[in-house]
Formats: structure tokens, C-alpha cells, sequence
């Protein structure tokens, strides 16, 4: 699109051009109020941004008017007005970033593009920098996207290695487009590798590279297998070698270098002469390096994948993540094949009620963060007289720290539409929406493609044998705004409307999407409802404890050895979660808390993580379940820190509508930039902990009324650092404000922080001990790294 | 349908917003963001009931009664979380009620007045509302807590006044007319602060209504000073602190009520201060005494509208939008960020 914009030269001819371009735009969307979502969507994708001109082609010639445009356009997150760089960086700062530094990598991005300040764009225009809410890759913390590429581990002094990385693949991407080709021989095995966004983070793209390159190399010809994703997010990048004769060898943390060696011991070269003269190569290169010494393959399989084995093994059961690195997400055949659809074909001949009964009988209980139980929600959409019903599956993940759910739509898309049909069928809806998040585009496509697949199995368009309806499925992607999570505004966001929550009662299931009967469920209750169909209530009940049953999905990220995506049992102690899947603490330092529920949780702290968690013992405790982000936090985290964190994220996410939320939570988040600065004071507390009960009570929606958990929690159990923070220390010294770098006596003068500096506030002073200027220092913590002697460190300024 | 409000049972009718039904039954409710009959969004939360059954304080604007409904309407608890919404409202609420330079006249000159006169042109009219009264003697504490002082230099209100005071009174036959208006309205009513310094001391406005509350911008920023320094160049160089929809604000009355005198989190707000839109002829909008009840957007098609989210969010009317307002809709707002001057 830039080059038909370079050939036009007058300003009335690219005006002319964007209107035409917009024209087609709103022939294939729509004309109507409710297409302005997918409108703007569909601008912005043409355009990159949107411009003035596509706009007032907009209200010429469709129902949508200025005010509403205005309206949707700034409320939410993804649209922007001002055209943006070729590429764009995107910082996560979710809060497993935001505890590894994301700020700090965020201000290393700006530093290393020479950014000035208030601009989003380097002068070449070639990147725009952004801060963006969550990615959910949280095991990999810090990560950076820059366009579809996501990087993770990134660390601040790494950021120019990152944009070279960057560089060089759109290079080689452009190259392997003219060079590809395919071969047609026989497949000599598989090799099963995660796609997922956190696998490609680690470089899975890369592996992938290396395994094609070996195979033409060798001439071995193996299939690559995209699978789903495994869960142990920390362990990537993770290939599964399958030999034909079903032997399965697991390898995780893979270099790209390795994957030649691996080729080569589990499969024969094409011809002898390449095997021989690849033998050949192969000594040659052991003779110049040293490097098959600890080679992989010498490894034994404890040593290998022992790190691995507990992580897996702590998960018994799998219910919503059946078929975990095996199955090809869009393989439908496969799912079929491993019971796939049995549950809907059963639901299509048996009595509505009858399924409804078996779910209520379960026990289950919406996952999305409530905790209300499913069966009964059923039931109301159920009852409810009206001709029209919805069902709407809520994949608007917002969390930052949370992931499951993409995970879920990325790795099993089939179980979750088989969850939705059932759900349809059960409620006598004829129209279901899929709404997915605009930052997971990997998982809307795949949604996508999904959906095709079922449409030509006839599984979509399939009529209930009982009430001879049909199913019509559609997605709807979500545009950018935490709040949509929150059933009331994710329905006004489809309705074409900011997403502003409305007054319960009446609630969807009365009156609905365009005024009907609407069923809300979660991703992850959706991907469970098979289960319960195909293996009876009784089973599923069986699980978990009493008033929780079934299995819990969660993403273990943080200070955590090993994070990744779990299912495991509810009731299952947050302290087995931590120690035996998790692998206990990063570096030893000691657990502090574990948040759960993101910005709607709390923090539990150590002492009480050997409660069973279920809906009700996480609320005991002034968490939430939330939809099931676990970030675990160690003694060098700050929860004032965290506490502010999450403030701020609601306080930018906030719809605006009432006040309490609106202004409450802006003043909530003073008072805590307040005591993070140094400037607080003892009643400080007192009023932080006094507002955030009223904002509790008082706002409109879920989300207002739980954004003061984060402050309510830690208060109740971590009152002390509230309280040390107002007499002006932070002992984590992650308020960075209230902190300053020193240098103690351990230091010898080597001089290397002096050279990673990138404020020059470190004078080079060989064989003496440098004084860091506390004027220029940004606290970036490249000089913390880079001593080798750990003899610089934070002090508090007071 | 029967509930039970603060312990009494109230039959009410099933389809009215619990709001009407407590007004009809003679219980005091406030209501900011709320216009029988008109679209509205429950919002401002200062019409806040306890329902007892849940513990939740819900908007009696927006809800429905339901059968067996328990609710409290005068409680402590309810009224202090009514309080707390004012103080979170004012605190975002960056604007003077009455200007700084009335307030502080010893003899109780609606400085303010006058010079909105002035800058009008209708100098007749400025000097109507001096009457009688004199400055001199005074030390002139209007010029001190003059807000143009923190931009620049304080506007010369002493010389102004003089002037009006001069060319006003040599407008044709109304000198008289002035002079019996001026000691038909108080004789009665000599300030106590300023005894015996003026022969006429009765002035035309009563003191500034010192029981009332009063919304105060604080400094300016840098940048804003700037601003101020464009914004404001008639020649009276009077930044018009005063508000000029104050006669209607429910936000000013229901803060009086609730015995509010300085906003308890200060007031600190991201909405421009001090911009005055001319939206139609007779139809003016003050953005920094929005308290986005968006009654206005509601009630208008493609006129106002919201922009942004969360703290930030703010009412816009765009300029092509501007022929879409019609002027009643000034009644509506519940502030002085929209109200209609008289041409």
C-alpha cells in the first residue's frame, strides 16, 4: 500500500484514493451502527492507521455519525489517529514483565533508538515504540513483539541484539520466499514442534529454520509438525522426535546448532553418499570445535528432560488441555480421531434439558473469574421466552499475567468451538460469536481456520435432531479494552458502542445482545464442556474439591524456575503449585506471595499457600480466582509496587462511567505514587485503605469493584511495607524513586560498569572505586549485571 | 410491588426507576447525572441507596424495585458514601465558583460582574452593578488575590472600576435609575468587615455567600500560565473566574449540603482549564466543570460526544457537529460547564 501511496502525487489524488480504498472497505464490512468495530478494524489494516479522509468517507455513506466514531475510535486501545512507523515495538508490561524489568527494558528500547521524549516514532520513521497491556508470554519475561516477531528473556543491555535478530529475519524472510519448495518423498518420521506466541518467543522460528535447513542438507525428509502447545513455556524451545516405530524423544531447550546432531541420530540420511560425506563434515567440525563434547544427544534422559519430568508428572489430569504436544491444533482429523465431537454429536440427539442437567450436576463453575456456576447460567438462557438467543464465548483476556486463554484458542480451537456448538444447542441459541482479543491475532487466525474446518465437516451448520436448528458462528475481535472482559461491556463493544458496562439486573441472560436472551461463557468453562458430556458429570465431579469441581487451567509466571501453562486439580495447594510443578524459586530467594486474578486478585502470601485453592478459599482471602493467572512474587519483590502496578493498569483501563472507578481509582493511584516516591505519609494509608472499601462497594461493574483487591489485600497482609514506605524506605528497592545506586568497598575498579553505563554516570576510573552520579543515573541496572562482584547496590535515598 | 424503605413499607410501582418512587414518598434523593424522562446512564452515584439484602450501594436513578426490595436511604453509611462521591466529583472539578477577587472585597463588590460587564462593552450595566459603593481608602485586596497575578500582573481592578464608575454613569438617563435601584436594594445590610470606610457601604450583591461551597482552581502550571496569557487578551486582561452557570449547579448546592469546605484529595484534574467553547450562539461549554454525567451526549444526536476512556475521558463537541445542539440542552447539565448566556 506504501508504494501506490509513493506513485500519487497530489494531495487530491491520494485523497481520492483513500476514499475508494474505503469505498471497497465498507462494501465487504457494512453499513450498519454495529460493523463500526470491524470497520475501523478493516481501515486501520489498510491504512495503518485512520486517516481523516477514510473517516468522513465513513459518515457520508454509513448509518455511523461523527459522535459515534469519535466515541469508539478513542475508547478503544488499538486504534490510533496518527500514522505509526514501519515497525512497531511493543514492551510487555504485563505483570511477570513488569516484575523482570519492563520498564526498564522499555526506556533501553527508547535509549538504543535515540528517542526523545513524547514521540512514538524514531525520525526515520522506521519504529514506534509502545507499551502494551499483556502478551501472555509471561514465562518468558521480559518479552518485546516487534511486528509478529516476539523476543523473549529481553534484557536491557540486549536490546540492540534483539533489533539486529529483528533485522535479519525480515531479511531472511524476504530470501526464503523466493527459495522455498517442497519434496515429495515419503516422510522418514515427525518432529513435533510448539507454535504457540511463548514457543516463538524462544525461538521455535528458528528451530523450525534449522530443521529445514538439515533435512535439505541431508536429505532427510521428516514432517514438521506444528503441535499444541506443551505448558512448559520456561523449558522452550521444546521438539518432540517421533520415530515410526511410535518411540517419542522429548528435547527441550534447544539451540539451533543441535538440531543437525539430533537429525542424524535418529534418521538416515536419503543416499550413502551423503551420509558419508556428511560423517565426513561432521569430524572436520568437531576437530575445530569443541562444542559436540556436551552434546545433547550424550545427555541422559533424566539430565535432558529431568527438569521437565516433575513439571509434567504434577499434572495428572487433562481436561481442557487433552492432547498436549501431540495434537496439531488444526488437524481435525486428529481430534476426531482422539473423541473429538463424540460430546456434540450426543448433545445434537439427546433432550436440551437433559444436557443442561448433566452440566449442572457437574458442579461447574465459569472460569472467567466469577465463579458462578455454569449449569444455571444455562438454565436461565434456557428458560428465557424469547426467539433470539446468543451465545458468546468471552475470550477477552485481559489479565495482564494471564494467558490461558490464549493458549487455549491457539492449541485447542476445536475443543473450544465443540464447547460453544454444545452450548448453542443446550440454550436453543441460533447465532454464537467468538470474541477474541485483538492482541492474540495468532489466535484468530487459527479460530478462523478452525472454524472452516468444522463448516466443511458440516459440525457447524449441523441441526439439533431436537430442535432442528442451525448453529451460525462468527468472530468478533475485540478491540483493545480490559474492560470488555466484563459481560455487559463486551456485549456493548459488539453492539458497536464504547464499552461501557451496564446496570445488573437485568442481567445478559434476560436481556442480552441486542436486547436477547445472552449466554457469556469463558474460554476455558467452554473447553471443558466436552469432557462433562463425553465422560458424564459424575466423573467430572469427582474432580476437584466439593463447591469447585473439575480441573483449573492457570498460567505460572513470575519467580518461578520453571513457568508455564498447568492444568491441575482444584484444591491443589498453591505451594505444590510453586515447588513441584513450578520448582520452587528462582535463584532460592524466598516466596513472598503469589498473586492471583491480575488486577481484579490479591496477593496471598506465603504463610497461607497451602490452602487448597478453589473458588471460595482464594475469595476467603481476599484474592479471586480471577480467570487464573498465577504470578509468583519472591522476598525481592516490593507490594506496594505491585499494589501500584495493578492501580495504574485499571486506572488506564477504567471505562470512565461512574465515578468511583473513574475518579476513585485515579486517587487511589496518587496516594500510592505518593508513598512509592517518598512523599507519603502515615494517613496516606489510612485514606488509601478507606477509599479503596468505598470504590469496593460503591462502583458500577465487576471491574470497579474489584480494581481496590491488589491495595486491599496487601494491605491486610502486607501492612508493613505500607508502612516503611512512608517513612520513606523501600527495602526492595524497587520504588525506584526512592532509591539510588552505590558502589560498596567489594569493588576492585574493574571499570566494567563504567562501560555498560549508558547515562554516563559512571565515571571510568580503573582500580578505583567509581561514584556514580545520582543526577544522571537512570537506574537502568546494566551496571548491577554486568559486576561480577555484586558490590553495587540499592540504598534508600532517606 | 411493596419494598421497605429505611425500615417503612412503600408500595411502588414496578416500571419507575426507585429514584421517582422515593421522591414521590417525600424521601430526600439527590441526583446529578439523572433527568426524568430524558436518556440517561447512571454515573455520578451521588443518588446512592443501600440495598440491605446485597450490602451494595446501587444508583436509584437506574434500578428497578423488586419485589421484597429492602433499601436505606439516610443512613450515615449512605450518606458518607454520597459524601465520598462529592469529594471524588470535586476533586477532579478544577474551577472557581465565585472569583477570588469578589470574594476577598472588604465592601462586597461583585468585582467579578463588573468586569465580565466591562469586557461586554455594557459599560452602563457594569456601573449598575457598583451603585454607590467606592473604593476608596481600600488597599485593594482584589488586585492581590487577582488569579491574573500568578500569570502575570494582576488586572488594574481599582483603575477599571474607576473608569466604569466614570464613563458608565455618563450613559444618558441612567444615572438616577442606577442610584434608586442601588438604595432601594439594602440599606439595611452594611458589611461587617468594612464598618465605616465608605459613605455608601451597602453594596448591590450581598457578600459573597460565604456559607456556600466554594470550588477553587488552585496555581496554574507553567504551560497553562502560557495559555492564560493567549486566552485572555481584552483589555480588562480579566481571566473571568467566576462561574457563570453557578446560579444552577447541583454539584455546588449538594456540596454545601453535605458540609464539604475544601476537597479532602485536593483537586487536580486532566480536562483543560479555563477553555470556554462557544458551541451555538447563546450555548457556552466549559470543559473543566464537566463531570462526564453525559447527560448532553445522550440527549443530543451526533453532537457531544466522549473521547478517550478512564480518568481521561472528556464530553468534545466537535465543530461540524456544533448545528446539532439546540440550546435547552443547557438545563440539563448539572453544572456550570454548559449554561446559556443571554445576548
Amino acid at each position: 500500500m506504501s508504494c501506490e501511496n509513493c506513485k500519487i502525487t497530489s494531495p487530491d489524488e491520494a485523497r481520492q484514493s483513500i476514499r475508494r480504498r474505503t469505498d471497497a472497505l465498507i462494501e465487504r464490512v457494512g453499513r450498519r451502527r454495529e460493523c463500526i468495530i470491524p470497520l475501523l478494524q478493516a481501515i486501520q489494516g489498510e491504512f495503518n492507521y485512520l486517516p481523516a479522509d477514510a473517516l468522513e468517507r465513513v459518515y457520508e455513506t454509513t448509518a455511523i455519525d461523527r459522535a459515534q466514531a469519535i466515541s469508539v475510535a478513542t475508547f478503544y486501545g488499538q486504534f490510533r489517529m496518527m500514522p505509526y512507523g514501519r515497525h512497531t515495538i511493543r514492551v510487555c508490561c504485563g505483570t511477570a514483565c513488569h516484575v523482570k524489568g519492563a520498564n526498564i527494558v522499555y526506556d533501553a528500547f527508547r535509549r538504543e533508538l535515540s528517542m526523545a521524549d513524547d514521540t512514538i516514532t524514531t525520525s526515520d520513521g522506521r519504529y514506534s515504540v509502545e507499551k502494551i497491556a499483556c502478551l501472555g508470554c509471561c514465562a518468558l519475561a521480559p518479552v518485546v513483539q516487534i511486528d509478529n516477531r516476539i523476543f523473549g528473556h529481553v534484557q536491557p543491555g540486549k536490546v540492540r541484539e534483539v533489533l539486529d535478530a529483528f533485522e535479519e529475519a525480515e531479511q531472511q524472510a524476504d530470501e526464503g520466499r523466493l527459495t522455498r519448495r517442497r519434496q515429495a518423498q515419503e516422510p522418514q518420521g515427525e518432529i513435533r514442534l510448539g507454535m504457540e506466541n511463548c514457543c516463538q518467543a524462544s525461538g521455535t522460528a528458528e528451530i523450525r529454520q534449522a530443521v529445514e535447513r538439515a533435512c535439505r542438507e541431508l536429505g532427510i525428509n521428516v514432517t514438521l509438525k506444528p503441535v499444541s502447545c506443551v505448558g512448559a513455556c520456561g523449558q522452550v524451545p521444546l521438539i518432540d522426535v517421533a520415530t515410526p516405530d511410535g518411540h517419542i524423544t522429548r528435547y527441550p531447550n534447544l539451540q539451533p546448532d543441535q538440531v543437525k546432531e539430533i537429525l542424524l541420530h535418529h534418521f538416515r540420511p536419503a543416499s550413502p553418499l551423503r551420509r558419508l560425506f556428511s560423517i565426513a563434515m561432521n569430524s572436520v567440525d568437531n576437530l575445530h570445535t569443541d562444542q559436540t563434547w556436551d552434546n545433547i544427544l550424550y545427555l541422559p534422559e533424566e539430565l535432558r528432560t529431568g527438569r521437565l519430568r516433575p513439571f509434567l508428572d504434577g499434572q495428572p489430569l487433562r481436561i481442557s488441555t487433552e492432547g498436549y504436544g501431540q495434537m496439531n491444533p488444526l488437524d481435525i482429523d486428529e481430534y476426531i480421531h482422539r473423541g473429538g465431537f463424540e460430546a456434540l454429536h450426543r448433545v445434537i440427539s439427546t433432550n436440551p434439558q437433559a444436557v443442561i442437567d448433566e452440566v449442572l450436576r457437574s458442579g461447574i463453575r465459569g472460569r472467567g473469574g466469577g465463579g458462578f456456576p455454569t449449569g444455571r447460567k444455562w438454565q436461565l438462557v434456557a428458560d428465557a421466552d424469547d426467539d433470539e438467543k446468543y451465545v458468546i464465548c468471552n475470550g477477552d483476556e485481559g489479565d495482564p499475567g494471564a494467558f490461558m486463554d490464549r493458549i487455549l484458542l491457539e492449541s485447542y480451537p476445536l475443543r473450544v468451538i465443540e464447547g460453544l456448538l454444545i452450548a448453542a444447542h443446550a440454550v436453543g441459541a441460533r447465532r454464537a460469536i467468538l470474541y477474541i482479543r485483538a492482541e492474540y491475532p495468532q489466535a484468530v487466525i487459527r479460530m478462523r481456520r478452525a472454524l472452516e474446518l468444522c463448516r466443511q465437516r458440516g459440525l457447524v451448520e449441523i441441526g439439533s435432531k431436537v430442535r432442528s436448528e442451525k448453529v451460525e458462528v462468527s468472530i468478533f475481535e475485540g478491540a483493545g479494552a480490559f474492560v470488555c472482559g466484563e459481560e455487559t461491556a463486551l456485549i456493548a463493544s459488539i453492539e458497536g458502542r464504547r464499552g461501557f458496562p451496564s446496570l445488573r439486573p437485568p442481567y445478559p441472560a434476560e436481556k442480552g445482545l441486542f436486547g436477547h436472551p445472552t449466554l457469556i461463557n469463558n474460554v476455558e468453562t467452554l473447553s471443558q464442556i466436552p469432557y462433562i458430556i463425553q465422560h458424564g458429570a459424575e466423573s467430572y465431579a469427582s474432580v476437584g474439591t466439593p463447591r469447585s469441581t473439575g480441573t483449573k487451567v492457570f498460567a505460572l509466571a513470575g519467580k518461578v524456575r520453571r513457568g508455564g501453562l498447568i492444568e491441575v486439580p482444584m484444591g491443589t495447594t498453591l505451594r505444590q503449585i510453586v515447588n513441584q510443578i513450578g520448582g520452587g524459586m528462582e535463584g532460592d530467594v524466598p516466596l513472598k506471595a503469589v498473586q492471583t486474578g491480575g488486577p481484579s486478585g490479591g496477593c496471598i502470601p506465603a504463610e497461607l499457600c497451602d490452602t487448597p485453592v478453589d473458588f471460595d478459599a482464594l475469595a476467603g482471602m481476599g484474592a479471586i480466582m480471577g480467570s487464573g493467572g498465577l504470578v509468583v512474587l519472591s522476598a525481592d519483590d516490593c507490594m506496594v509496587d505491585v499494589a501500584r502496578y495493578f492501580v495504574r493498569f485499571v486506572s488506564g483501563e477504567s471505562c470512565g462511567k461512574c465515578t468511583f472507578c473513574r475518579v476513585g481509582v485515579k486517587r487511589m493511584l496518587d496516594i500510592l505514587d505518593r508513598l512509592a516516591t517518598g512523599q507519603g505519609t502515615m494517613d496516606d494509608i489510612d485514606h488509601l485503605e478507606e477509599l479503596a472499601r468505598d470504590i469496593s462497594r460503591a462502583s458500577l461493574c465487576g471491574l470497579g469493584r474489584s480494581a481496590p483487591n491488589p491495595v486491599l489485600s496487601t494491605l491486610r497482609h502486607f501492612r508493613h511495607e505500607y508502612e516503611q514506605h512512608a517513612q520513606g524506605r523501600c527495602p526492595t528497592g524497587s520504588c525506584r524513586q526512592m532509591v539510588h545506586l552505590a558502589v560498596t568497598d567489594d569493588c576492585i575498579g574493574c571499570t566494567k560498569c563504567a562501560q555498560v553505563c549508558p547515562a554516563d554516570a559512571i565515571p571510568f576510573t580503573p582500580y578505583q572505586r567509581p561514584p556514580i552520579d545520582t543526577a544522571r543515573c537512570t537506574l537502568c541496572g546494566l551496571c548491577l549485571e554486568a559486576c561480577d562482584l555484586n558490590a553495587i547496590r540499592y540504598e534508600n535515598n532517606r | 410491588m411493596k419494598i421497605t424503605v429505611n425500615h417503612q413499607p412503600l408500595d411502588v410501582s414496578p416500571h419507575r426507576p426507585l429514584i421517582e418512587s422515593l421522591r414521590a414518598a417525600g424521601y430526600d434523593v439527590p441526583s446529578m447525572c439523572y433527568a426524568a424522562d430524558r436518556r440517561h446512564q447512571p454515573s455520578c452515584m451521588v443518588c446512592m441507596v443501600k440495598d440491605v439484602h446485597t450490602g451494595q450501594m446501587i444508583p436509584s436513578c437506574s434500578t428497578l424495585p423488586r419485589e421484597g426490595m429492602e433499601i436505606e436511604t439516610d443512613t450515615e453509611e449512605v450518606l458518607g458514601m454520597r459524601r465520598q462521591a462529592l469529594e471524588l466529583l470535586l476533586s477532579d472539578h478544577r474551577a472557581d465558583c465565585e472569583a477570588p477577587c469578589t470574594i476577598v472585597c472588604p465592601r462586597g463588590i461583585d468585582v467579578a460582574r463588573v468586569l465580565l460587564h466591562y469586557d461586554r462593552g455594557e459599560l452602563s450595566a457594569a456601573a449598575a452593578v457598583l451603585g454607590d459603593t467606592s473604593c476608596d481608602g481600600c488597599k485593594a485586596p482584589c488586585e492581590r488575590a487577582c488569579r491574573r497575578r500568578t500569570v502575570d500582573e494582576a488586572v488594574s481592578i481599582r483603575s477599571l472600576l474607576d473608569e466604569v464608575r466614570r464613563d458608565g454613569l455618563e450613559v444618558k438617563g441612567e444615572r438616577l435609575e442606577v442610584r434608586a435601584k442601588a438604595g432601594a436594594a439594602n440599606n439595611s445590610n452594611p458589611s461587617p468587615l468594612t464598618p465605616n470606610l465608605s459613605p455608601h457601604p451597602s453594596p448591590l450583591t450581598p457578600n459573597p455567600k460565604s456559607d456556600l461551597f466554594c470550588s477553587r482552581l488552585g496555581r496554574f502550571t507553567d504551560a497553562e500560565k502560557e495559555r492564560m496569557k493567549q486566552l485572555f487578551t481584552q483589555p480588562s486582561r480579566c481571566l473571568h473566574c467566576a462561574c457563570e452557570g453557578s446560579g444552577k449547579c447541583i454539584l455546588r448546592s449538594l456540596a454545601t449540603n453535605a458540609g464539604i469546605r475544601t476537597p479532602k484529595y485536593g483537586v487536580q484534574s486532566s480536562l483543560p482549564v479555563k477553555e470556554r467553547i462557544e458551541v451555538t450562539e447563546r450555548l457556552v461549554y466549559e470543559p473543566a466543570k464537566c463531570i462526564r454525567c453525559g447527560l448532553c451526549v445522550y440527549n443530543t444526536d451526533d453532537g457531544f460526544t466522549f473521547e478517550r476512556r478512564g480518568f481521561d475521558m472528556r464530553v468534545v463537541i466537535p465543530e461540524e457537529s456544533k448545528s446539532h445542539v439546540s440550546d435547552e440542552v443547557a438545563r440539563l447539565c448539572p453544572t456550570g460547564a454548559l449554561f446559556s448566556v443571554k445576548s
